[in-house]
C-alpha cells in the first residue's frame, strides 16, 4: 500500500497542525464558541441536576450512578464533536457544488473531507464529562486497577464509534434529499437521551434504540461493565464489535452517497 | 470485470496486436498512455431529474408521487486528445461541458461508452487517476482555505507522494513564470478573486500531472490577470508538455492558447477542428464597413465564397458614394456565436 | 406600509418550497415519533420511580404533553435567520437585501412564515393528535386551544424577535456557530423547552419569571395545558399581553441594534 495508515496519519497530523495555528488567529471567534460550548455542558448539567432535584432515582438507578453514565456518555460524545463536525457542512458543500473539490485527490474522500476540520471546543467537553466520570467512579467505589481502566479506555472508544456512525450516516442523506439539516438535528438530539438508562424502554424501543439507532450503545451498555460488574450482558461484551462494525457500515453509507450524488448542483 | 475493447482498437492503431481482453495489464496502459492523453468514444450521460410540478397544487401532488424524467447531458460524444495539446472545449451553457469532464476526472460515470484519460478508465480507478490530472474548477478554490498558500503547497506535496526535488524544481519554474511572491505566504480566504485562480491553478500543477483540466479560468477576472494567468498556463504547457482541457466562455482564452477546439451543444459534439478551419465553418466570412457620401457608416457581413467584396464596394460607390471602407476579419466570438445559433434553428 | 400581497405571495413561496423537500418532512415526522417514545419512556421511568402521581403539580401526561409538544414547537418555531445572515453578509449578498423594496427584517419574517404554515400542518398538528390519543385526552378541548394557537403566534414572533437581535452580532465577530449555539442554550433552558419550569427550583424559577424566554415555550404550553391561572381568562389574558409586551420590547430593542450594524456595513462596504 503506498497510501495506508502511515500515510494517513502523517497527512492528518499536519493540517491539525495547520488548522490550529489558523484558528488561534480568529480569537473572538474562538472565545465565543468555547463559551457556547461550556454553556451547553452547563445547561445539560443543570437539566441534570433539575431533574434529581424533583426525583431521586430513575429505574433503580441512583444519583451517583446516573452522574457515572452522564460523564461517560459526555467523553464518549467527544470525538464526533472533535474530529467528525465537518459532518454539518456537507449539506452545504453537496447542495452548492463544492463538494466536487474532495473529488479531484489521490487520497480518501471522507478522509479528505473529514480532516478539514479540528472543533477545538470539544475539548471543553471532554474536560467536563472527565471530572464528572472520575468524580462520579470514586463516589461508587469502582477499584483503580489497570483492567478497570484499561476496559474504561477501551469501551469509552467504542461506545464513541457509535454516534459517529449515526452522525456519519445522517450527514449522508444529504445526497438523497434536500434538506436532510432536520435528520442531523433530530439524530444529534437523539444523543440527549444516552445518558439515561436503556432498561428503561420497552422491547420494542429498547431494540430500535440498540440495533436501528443505537444511542443505548454510548452509555448504558458499556457503562454496565462497572455498574453492575458481576451482571454484565454479552451485548456489552459485543459492543467493540458491533461499533466497528456501525461505524464501517456508517462510513459505506456515506461513500455511497458520493457515488450516487450527480454532482449537478454547479 | 474490466473491459478492454476500447485499448485492443488503439493499440491495433499502434500496430501492437495483443488482446487484452478480461484484464488489462500495466504494459498495455504505459503504450496507450505513451499515444493518446484522452480517448472517449460513443460517451453519454443521462440524469434523471424529479418532474417538478408547478403552484401550490403541483407541490403538493410532488409530496407523494415520483415523476421522474430523463435528460441526455452528453449524447454519444467521441474525442481524442493528444499528448501536450491544448484544446479549447466550448458550448453554451448548460450544454454538457461540466458533465464531460466530471465524466473525464472519474467523478461521474458515463451512462454508456468508454473513456481512458492516460489510459485508465477513470471512474474505476479514481484514486489512480486523480494522480495524473490536475483539476481547476472556475470560482471554486481546491485549496485550504484557512492556510497559507505555501502550507497547502505543502500538503498537496505530501499527499500526491512528490519528490521533493521535483517539488522544488517546480515551485522554481512557478517563480520563473510568475510573480508568486505577494501570494506565497497569504491564507486563500485573504486573497482576491484573481490570486485565487492563480494559486488554484498552481496547485494543480503542481504534481506534474499528463493532463490538466481548466473550467473557466478566467471568469470575473481584469484583462490584466487575464493575460497573467494565460501566459502561465502556455508556459507550463510548453515546458512541461501538460496536455490542457479548457473549458471556457472567454473567446480571449481561446485566442490565446487553443489551436484546437471542440464546440458541444445540446451534449452532442457539434464542432471539432483547429481554430483557423473555424472561421471558415460558415463559409468565410468578412465584415465590410462603408461611409456613404451622406456621412453614415454601413456594415455588411460578406460571405467571401458567395459574394464578391469589389462587387459590393462597386455597387455601393454607384449608388451613394462611397467615402471609406474597411474590411475586418470576424472574430472568433462570432463565428462561435454563429455555431451557436445556427445549431439551435437547426 | 408595505402591501400585504407582496407578503402573503412571499408566504406562499415559502409554502411550495417547504413541500418540496418532502423527504426531509416525513423524516421530520419520524424522528419527532421516536423522540416522542424516547420521552415518553423516560418520564414514565421517572414517575414510576418517584412513587408520586403529582409532581410540582405536573402529572405524568402533563409533563409528555408539555415536552413532547415542545418539541414539536422547537421543529415549528426553528428559525435560521442567525445563520442566513452571516452567510449573507459574508458573501456580500446582505447589500443585494438591503437594495429591496422591504425591510430585511420584515422581509426575513415573511419569508419564514410560509415554512412556518406547512411545518404547523405537516408536523405540529399530527404530533399534537398522536399526543393527544396517547394521553388519552389529557389535553382539555375548550377555548384553551384558540388561546393556545394565539400564544403560538405570539411566541413565534418572540422567538423571530430574539433571532433578529442576536442575528447582527455576527457582523462584529464571525463566529457565527459560537454566537447560535449561546442563544439556542439559553433559549431551551430557560424557556422551559428542555424541562418544565415549574420544575426549576424556586430560587431560578422567580429569576426566569422576568426573562422574555418562558413567553415563548412556556406560556403557550401552559395556556394549552390549563395551568396558566385556572385558565381564567384574564390570566390568560395577562399571560397573551406578557408575550405582546416582549415582543414590542425586543423588536424596539432589534430594531436599535440592526440600525446601528447596517451603518456598519454602509461604512465597510460589506
Amino acid at each position: 500500500m503506498k497510501r495506508g495508515f502511515g500515510f494517513y496519519a502523517s497527512i492528518y497530523r499536519k493540517i491539525l497542525i495547520q488548522d490550529l495555528k489558523s484558528k488561534m488567529s480568529y480569537r473572538a471567534d474562538f472565545i465565543i464558541s468555547t463559551f457556547g460550548m461550556i454553556m451547553t455542558n452547563l445547561s445539560g448539567f443543570l437539566t441534570f441536576m433539575i431533574l434529581f432535584h424533583n426525583f431521586p432515582s430513575i429505574n433503580g438507578w441512583d444519583y451517583d450512578h446516573m452522574l457515572f453514565l452522564y460523564g461517560f456518555s459526555l467523553i464518549a460524545l467527544t470525538p464526533v464533536q472533535c474530529f467528525f463536525d465537518n459532518n454539518w457542512n456537507l449539506r452545504f458543500m453537496v447542495r452548492s457544488g463544492d463538494f466536487i473539490k474532495y473529488c479531484f485527490r489521490p487520497i480518501n474522500v471522507f478522509f479528505y473531507f473529514i480532516s478539514e476540520v479540528f472543533d477545538v471546543k470539544g475539548i471543553g467537553q471532554f474536560i467536563f464529562g472527565l471530572s464528572t466520570f472520575v468524580y462520579a467512579w470514586c463516589r461508587i467505589g469502582i477499584p483503580v486497577t489497570f483492567v478497570t481502566i484499561a476496559e474504561a479506555v477501551l469501551f469509552l472508544i467504542t461506545a464513541s464509534l457509535f454516534m459517529i456512525a449515526i452522525m456519519n450516516a445522517s450527514a449522508a442523506t444529504c445526497f438523497w434529499i434536500i434538506n436532510s439539516g432536520y435528520v442531523m438535528v433530530i439524530m444529534f438530539r437523539f444523543k440527549d437521551f444516552a445518558k439515561y438508562p436503556a432498561s428503561i424502554f420497552n422491547a420494542v424501543f429498547k431494540f430500535i434504540f440498540t440495533f436501528v439507532i443505537p444511542i443505548a450503545f454510548v452509555a448504558y451498555y458499556p457503562s454496565l461493565i462497572f455498574v453492575t460488574p458481576d451482571n454484565v450482558p454479552l451485548l456489552t461484551w459485543l459492543s467493540p464489535l458491533i461499533g466497528a462494525a456501525f461505524f464501517y457500515l456508517s462510513y459505506k453509507f456515506w461513500m455511497l452517497g458520493v457515488r450516487r450524488y450527480d454532482f449537478t448542483g454547479s | 470485470m474490466y473491459n478492454c475493447s476500447l485499448a485492443y482498437n488503439i493499440l491495433i492503431n499502434i500496430k501492437t496486436s495483443k488482446c487484452f481482453c478480461g484484464k488489462c495489464d500495466s504494459v498495455t496502459r504505459r503504450i496507450i498512455m505513451t499515444d493518446k492523453a484522452i480517448v472517449m468514444k460513443n460517451v453519454s450521460k443521462e440524469f434523471k431529474v424529479l418532474n417538478r410540478h408547478e403552484g401550490l397544487k403541483g407541490s403538493l401532488r410532488d409530496l407523494f408521487s415520483r415523476d421522474y424524467k430523463s435528460i441526455m447531458a452528453v449524447n454519444n460524444v467521441s474525442l481524442t486528445v493528444d499528448k501536450g495539446e491544448i484544446v479549447g472545449y466550448l458550448g453554451p451553457n448548460g450544454a454538457g461541458k461540466s458533465t464531460t469532464i466530471k465524466m473525464m476526472t472519474g467523478v461521474l460515470e458515463p451512462s454508456s461508452g468508454e473513456i481512458l484519460v492516460n489510459g485508465l478508465v477513470p471512474y474505476r480507478e479514481r484514486t489512480k487517476n486523480s494522480e495524473s490530472i490536475g483539476v481547476v474548477f472556475g470560482q471554486r478554490s481546491q485549496l485550504w482555505w484557512a492556510l497559507p498558500l505555501i502550507e497547502s503547497f505543502k500538503l498537496l506535496r505530501d499527499i500526491y507522494l512528490i519528490p521533493q526535488k521535483d517539488y522544488d524544481d517546480m515551485l522554481d519554474l512557478y517563480r520563473s513564470l510568475v510573480d508568486i511572491e505577494p501570494i506565497i505566504n497569504k491564507p486563500v480566504r485573504q486573497m482576491s478573486l484573481g490570486q485565487r485562480t492563480l494559486s488554484d491553478i498552481l496547485a494543480a500543477f503542481l504534481h506534474n500531472p499528463g493532463i490538466v483540466f481548466l473550467d473557466e479560468p478566467t471568469i470575473g477576472l481584469d484583462v490584466s490577470m487575464k493575460s497573467r494567468i494565460r501566459d502561465l498556463i502556455k508556459g507550463l504547457n510548453e515546458v512541461k508538455g501538460t496536455t490542457v482541457i479548457l473549458t471556457t466562455h472567454d473567446m480571449g482564452d481561446v485566442d490565446a492558447l487553443c489551436r484546437r477546439i471542440v464546440i458541444i451543444d445540446d451534449g452532442q459534439k457539434i464542432y471539432d477542428n483547429d481554430i483557423d478551419h473555424l472561421k471558415t465553418y460558415f463559409g468565410s466570412y468578412r465584415t465590410l464597413k462603408m461611409r456613404l457620401s451622406d456621412d453614415t457608416w454601413i456594415e455588411k457581413e460578406i460571405d467571401e465564397s458567395r459574394t464578391d467584396v469589389m462587387q459590393e464596394i462597386l455597387s455601393a460607390q454607384k449608388e451613394k458614394g462611397v467615402r471609406d471602407i474597411r474590411l475586418e476579419e470576424i472574430s472568433t466570438e462570432e463565428v462561435i456565436r454563429k455555431i451557436y445559433e445556427g445549431e439551435k434553428s437547426a | 406600509m408595505t402591501n400585504i400581497r407582496k407578503l402573503t405571495a412571499l408566504t406562499r413561496a415559502g409554502i411550495i418550497e417547504a413541500l418540496q423537500f418532502r423527504l426531509g418532512t416525513i423524516v421530520t415526522l419520524l424522528g419527532n415519533l421516536i423522540y416522542l417514545a424516547l420521552v415518553y419512556y423516560l418520564w414514565k421511568a421517572i414517575y414510576a420511580s418517584s412513587g408520586m402521581d403529582v409532581v410540582n403539580g405536573m402529572t405524568f401526561y402533563d409533563t409528555m404533553i408539555y415536552l413532547v409538544l415542545a418539541t414539536a414547537m422547537f421543529n415549528l418555531l426553528e428559525v435560521f435567520v442567525i445563520w442566513d445572515m452571516s452567510r449573507s453578509i459574508q458573501s456580500g449578498e446582505i447589500i443585494m437585501h438591503l437594495l429591496k423594496p422591504m425591510r430585511y427584517r420584515l422581509y426575513t419574517f415573511w419569508s419564514y412564515s410560509g415554512s412556518h404554515v406547512i411545518s404547523f400542518f405537516l408536523t405540529f398538528l399530527p404530533t399534537f393528535v398522536l399526543v393527544f390519543i396517547i394521553t388519552k385526552g389529557a389535553i382539555p378541548l375548550g377555548m384553551n386551544l384558540v388561546y393556545f394557537v394565539l400564544s403560538l403566534i405570539l411566541a413565534l414572533m418572540i422567538n423571530y424577535n430574539v433571532e433578529m437581535l442576536v442575528a447582527p452580532i455576527c457582523l462584529y465577530t464571525e463566529s457565527t456557530w459560537g454566537v447560535n449555539i449561546v442563544k439556542e442554550t439559553i433559549v431551551l433552558l430557560l424557556s422551559g423547552a428542555t424541562i418544565p419550569l415549574s420544575f426549576f427550583p424556586e430560587g431560578i424559577r422567580k429569576v426566569v419569571e422576568y426573562l422574555p424566554f418562558r413567553a415563548i415555550y412556556d406560556i403557550p404550553l401552559s395556556i394549552l395545558l390549563g395551568k396558566a391561572g385556572k385558565s381564567s381568562i384574564g390570566s390568560v389574558g395577562g399571560c397573551l399581553c406578557i408575550q405582546i409586551f416582549w415582543i414590542v420590547l425586543l423588536s424596539i430593542f432589534g430594531n436599535l441594534f440592526w440600525n446601528r450594524a447596517v451603518k456598519k456595513i454602509t461604512v465597510n462596504g460589506g
